[in-house]
């Protein structure tokens, strides 16, 4: 019998989850194990169950049944265990949600010192170098309103970054961008990848998603319809509906 | 009475009772503020009884009028064996009723953030304490500075409550100086007209600052 090591335990586990909205069944016995330093991509039509399968990762939406385990722990329920557990998570929304009271400084510094009481002035370093590495240093001091939607969600995933996460999820993040700026995040995401950050991402933009990631899920109707290479999804998906949807887009 | 006449004779209890309205409504405005922001705390806290007892401070103060709450304090507080000065049921009255105002504004202000920002907080593994005390009032508060000068004016108003019970003269408030003078002379109108007039500069300067306030925190969306 092998030893079980750190690195065999999957980032992200989802076994058997069932999620509803009133009568509707959001989610349909999903079961997704995503590997340290692997990059999945989430791929469907709109109201497929994406967003939601993405948000139950960090306990957003709560499930009606089956198990989410992260690093080798269960999900805990609420409280201050949930609080931390959210905290080794990542996440960048589609619309940025950068607290809009405060400079891009404080935004980034918030969570590590109150959450993890890094020291203020450590956590200003940390974060002036992190806002330096996505190209945005030099807004630091301006509130969120002030920069462009492109600029916005760098420093959202430098925000993410600052308390260091195990994973990231992205949720659409380049769909609420005027086109000339969905390239300078894709960088970002991509430099990420290349380091090794295990990533959970749905999205729209199909040539990063050939490029970047290790695995392509392909959601319809609540459930994970296909599961592929991203070689093999965008040269010869399996199903009829996952090329179905690959044609729909292509024009 | 002529206005130089009555300047004349009161112009220094008229002063005196403008101090009072001043300190009642620093007192009264503070107090009901930061009442305010508690019961707003637990309207929106995730405890269901504390929710249910926050809707229902607000419902009780902000629907009773002001002269009611003075005599339930007066009358009804001695008979539990509660004995407050009636400078102090002024106070207690000019509290209670603006803060559940105050709590009212507070939570329209709420309504202004983005749902976005609260689900980043408990992304980034924030607890429901540190989301409300860094994101939600904050912004709550900068985005309701205007209703919030308005609610300090009508608190001022409110400490005309002094009027309704005797003080003694050093405690007059502005109406309760008129009452005072009218009684001792015939004042007539411009003895009323001083304290409006003292009144409206009041407000105005209430509003000025407000107004300052309100363009330096403005949230920039
Ligand atoms: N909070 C909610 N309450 C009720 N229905 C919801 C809620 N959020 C999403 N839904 C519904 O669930 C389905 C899946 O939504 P979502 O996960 O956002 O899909 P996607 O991200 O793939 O577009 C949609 O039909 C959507 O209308
Ligand atoms: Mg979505």
């Amino acid at each position: 019998m092998s030893i079980q090591t750190a690195s065999d335990v999957p980032m992200i586990e989802l076994k058997n989850v069932n999620k509803h909205f009133g009568s509707l069944h959001v989610l349909k016995d999903i079961s997704l194990s995503v590997k340290k330093g692997e990059v999945v991509v989430i791929i469907g039509p709109s109201g497929s169950g994406k967003s939601t399968l993405c948000r139950t990762i960090n306990r957003l939406e709560t499930i009606d049944s089956g198990e989410i385990w992260f690093d080798g722990a269960k999900l805990p329920e609420e409280g201050r265990e949930l609080a931390n557990l959210r905290s080794q998570i990542g996440m960048v929304f589609q619309s940025f949600n950068l607290f809009a009271h405060m400079s891009v400084l404080d935004n980034m510094t918030l969570a590590p010192t109150s959450v993890r009481r890094v020291p203020k002035a450590e956590a200003r370093a940390e974060a002036m170098r992190l806002l330096e590495r996505v190209g945005v240093g030099d807004q630091a001091h301006k509130v969120p309103a002030e920069l462009s939607g492109g600029q916005q969600q760098r420093a959202a995933i430098a925000r993410a970054l600052a308390m260091h996460p195990k994973a990231m999820l992205f949720d659409e993040p380049t769909s609420a961008l005027d086109p000339e700026m969905i390239g300078e995040v894709l960088n970002v995401m991509t430099e990420l990848a290349r380091e090794g950050m295990t990533m959970v991402i749905v999205t729209h933009e199909m040539n990063f998603a050939r490029r970047v990631s290790d695995r392509v899920i392909f959601m319809d109707g609540g459930s994970i319809v296909e599961e592929n290479t991203p070689e093999a999804f965008f040269s010869h998906p399996r199903t009829r509906r996952a090329a179905d949807f690959l044609q729909s887009i292509q024009k | 009475m002529s206005l130089s006449a009555l300047l004349n004779e009161y112009g220094g209890m008229y002063l005196r009772a403008l101090l009072n309205t001043w300190r009642l409504t620093a007192i009264c405005f503070t107090g009901a503020f930061i009442i305010g922001v508690l019961v707003t705390v637990l309207r929106v806290c995730p405890v269901k009884p504390l929710r249910a007892f926050g809707v229902f401070y607000v419902q009780v103060f902000r629907n009773i009028p002001g002269a009611a709450m003075l005599i339930i304090l007066v009358y009804a507080l001695p008979r539990l064996r509660i004995l407050l000065s009636f400078e102090m049921c002024v106070i207690v009255a000019s509290v209670l009723i603006p803060s559940a105002f105050c709590s009212e504004h507070l939570m329209s202000g709420m309504n202004t953030i983005n749902p976005g920002q609260i689900e980043a907080a408990r992304a980034l593994g924030l607890t429901f304490t540190q989301m409300i005390t860094r994101i939600v009032i904050p912004q709550a508060l900068r985005s309701t500075v205007l209703p919030m000068t308005s609610l300090c004016v009508s608190t001022m108003l409110t400490t005309a409550l002094g009027s309704q019970v005797s003080l003694r003269p050093h405690q007059l408030e502005l109406t309760g100086v008129v009452n005072y003078i009218n009684s001792r002379a015939v004042g007539g109108i411009m003895a009323f007209a001083i304290s409006a007039a003292l009144y409206v500069m009041t407000a105005l300067l209430i509003g000025w600052v407000g107004a300052r306030i309100d363009r330096k925190v403005r949230i920039l969306r």
